[in-house]
Parts: structure tokens; sequence; C-alpha cells
């Protein structure tokens, strides 16, 4: 609940970046009007530790993509990660998009058994040389 | 010194621009394509955010949440393209088991 409406407290000051009481009662009110979905709640602890992750795949995602730049990252594989017990719906969008967001690696699929499926770029051949694409000639 | 440093983050954000979209006309897989357009589209569009941000920081806030739905507009439409396409990705053969986190580390 609280949650929420930071959230679109936020978007809503971003937006209109006016601060007047007129302004602050309309955007609490549009944000207590707007529906929201019945999720799993999830512990903040765990919402803060995404959160922080996703702060920190900031620079991780420009070192990525200046490795991608100076050094080819000629093959592709595809690998299988494991979700963490428990994951609300929300930390789960939070997770694929952590993973998308650094250039070298992105969600396939997130597969209700409890993993993801991540498709990725590498430098050199993994060993399991059968699982691979080369780059074509 | 903003000035130099605004130059330099549109400098690099077109160069990511430029190199991530000359890989669309290659001949590699469709998932291989959308890992260098999303260093194109989103770090490098981001990039050219964060340098008009420095040169015009009266406004913050329109930049900053360009910048918010810019970083997550593209990772979930390169993730919905990367999920469009697993049919054709399964012809690749999953090789890795990993534990969360483990490209963090």
């Amino acid at each position: 609940m609280i949650g929420h409406l930071i959230l679109r407290l936020t978007i809503w000051f971003l937006l209109t970046a006016n601060f007047t009481l007129t302004n602050i009662v309309i955007g609490v009110a549009i944000a207590l009007i707007l529906p929201r979905n019945v999720a799993a709640p999830e512990s903040v602890k765990d919402l803060l530790r995404v959160l922080w992750k996703i702060a920190l795949a900031i620079p991780i995602a420009f070192i990525e993509a200046f490795e991608m730049l100076f050094r080819p990252h000629r093959y592709e594989d595809i690998i299988i990660e494991r979700v963490e017990a428990k994951r609300s719906p929300r930390l789960i969008f939070l997770d694929v998009f952590l993973i998308t967001f650094t250039p070298k690696t992105i969600v396939l699929k997130y597969h209700q058994e409890g993993w993801y499926e991540v498709h990725r770029v590498v430098r050199r051949k993994p060993l399991q040389q059968a699982s691979t694409r080369e780059e074509t000639p | 010194m903003m000035i130099f440093l605004s130059y330099l983050c549109i400098g690099v954000g077109l160069v990511f621009w430029f190199w991530g979209t000359s890989y669309l006309v290659g001949q590699r897989s469709v998932l291989y394509k959308l890992h260098s357009l999303s260093v194109s589209d989103t770090l490098g569009s981001m990039s050219i955010l964060f340098g008009l941000l420095l040169r015009r920081p009266r406004e913050w806030p329109l930049l900053i949440l360009a910048l918010i739905c810019l970083a997550m507009w593209n990772t979930m439409l390169g993730y919905v393209l990367a999920y469009c396409t697993a049919r054709d990705a399964n012809d690749h053969k999953i090789t890795t088991s990993a534990v969360p986190g483990e490209f963090y580390e």
C-alpha cells in the first residue's frame, strides 16, 4: 500500500515538477484512486536488496557495454539461473529486469518451476562446443 | 567541466548508438542482435540523456523520468522480443547450471 503510494507520487511529481498544495492533493487523490493489483507482499529487506542490485547494475551495464565494444563477444549460449526461494511476482519482475538490463545477458523465459532461461554472449567458446553458435563468416 | 562531461556522455551515447545499430545488419541470430541493441538503445540513449541532464539541470524532473522510462521500457521490450524468439532459441542447448546472482560476482 505505502510502496504503491510512494511510487505513484514519485512519478506524479517527476511529471508535474510542482510542489504546490493543490498539486500534492491531486497527486495523492490520483495515487489512491488508481487500481492496484493484489500481489503477494514481499519483505522490505528483499525489495531494498533488489533495488540496491539495480543501482549497482547501472555501472556494471556500462562496463559490460565497453567490454563488448572493445573485446568482441562472438559466441552465445543459454544457461539456467535458479530463482531464489519465495520470490513474489514483483521481485521476479525486478530479477528479470536486472538480468536483462546488463547487455551481456537477456532473460529468455521465466519458468514457473523456479528458474530463468538466460541467453548470454561470451568471448570464448564455452567448453560444451555443441551448445553454442559461432559467428557466421 | 560540466560542459566537457556532458559532451563526453553524449559522445559515448552516440558511439553506442552507431556501434549497436551496426550489428542489426549482420547475419547473426535475433537474440545476438538484441544484446548489441540493448547497448545502443538503452545504454546509449541513457548516456545521451545524462549528458543533457548535465547541460540542463533545471529540467531534471522530466529528464530523470525519461531516464527511468527508457531503462524500464527498453529492457522489458528486450525481454519481450527475446521471449518471442524463444522458439528459434530452442535450437540452442542449455549448457550450464548457474546459481542465483552468479553473473554479478
